[in-house]
């Protein structure tokens, strides 16, 4: 990984067409701006990693869901059998 | 409230308090804004997040604090008044808010809740978010059990 220490101000370049700014810099946390071109897509990285989960989840089938309950069995949480009515 | 086709019951009688409306939809489920929450006696405390336009999309979550009774929210300014909610503090938990952590099982077969972004819902007008935490560190992929569960082998 490349570290560069950058202060209130200053920016890196990324590419030929990526800038990133340091707006703010406080304790624990940076303000950060980003100039790209419309197509170049900017998120959060936490963003992505809640799509990617909500992908795994939506894959869950009534196999998983069987194992679940089981987990949650040892886990001691409250819960009677789970009756599935389609499977 | 017509009857709703879904993918681990049979069709079921959607009632309107049992609906949620997500108006962003969810993060890689954008076109999805109607779910129906079923919470029945006999899977709790699973909760069933059906959507209401795809039969064969439906998440299972928990409520987050069956997961992780400290668990505290840390909900975005944006995301509390996309839900209608006062800005300027966080939402009670089970006054203000239902908050539930989607499972998801990996091929890891670990599995897990979803504590980074929880599915808040508003009480009062059934309008809903996946919230990401800011500032916290809870993980998309929070452990339910502390090893991996036992696998049968034949």
């Amino acid at each position: 990984m490349l570290v560069v220490r950058r202060r209130h101000g200053e920016s890196v370049l990324i590419g030929d067409d990526v800038e990133v700014v340091v707006l703010e810099a406080g304790a624990n946390r940076v303000k950060l701006g980003i100039l790209a071109p419309r197509e170049v897509l900017v998120f959060r990285k936490e963003l992505e990693l809640t799509r990617q989960q909500n992908r795994v989840a939506a894959a869950a089938d009534a196999l998983v869901l069987s194992r679940l309950t089981v987990a949650l069995d040892s886990l001691g949480m409250q819960r009677k059998t789970v009756e599935r009515h389609n499977v | 409230m017509p009857e709703c086709r879904t993918k681990y019951f049979e069709n079921m009688e959607c009632t309107e308090d049992s609906v949620i409306r997500l108006p962003n939809g969810l993060p890689g489920f954008e076109e999805e804004r109607e779910f129906a929450l079923i919470d029945q006696p006999l899977t709790r405390p699973l909760v069933f997040v059906q959507s209401l336009r795809t039969p064969d999309l439906c998440f299972v979550a928990l409520p987050v604090l069956s997961v992780d009774a400290a668990y505290r929210l840390s909900v975005s300014a944006e995301e509390l008044d996309a839900m209608g909610l006062d800005p300027s503090r966080q939402p009670s938990i089970g006054n203000d808010v239902a908050c539930l952590a989607i499972i998801a099982i990996g091929d890891d077969k670990l599995m897990t809740a979803n504590l980074l972004s929880p599915l808040v819902i508003n009480l009062g007008t059934r309008v809903a978010v996946q919230a990401i935490q800011t500032g916290c560190n809870y993980s998309h992929r929070h452990p339910l059990l502390a090893e991996e569960p036992e696998t049968v082998c034949s």
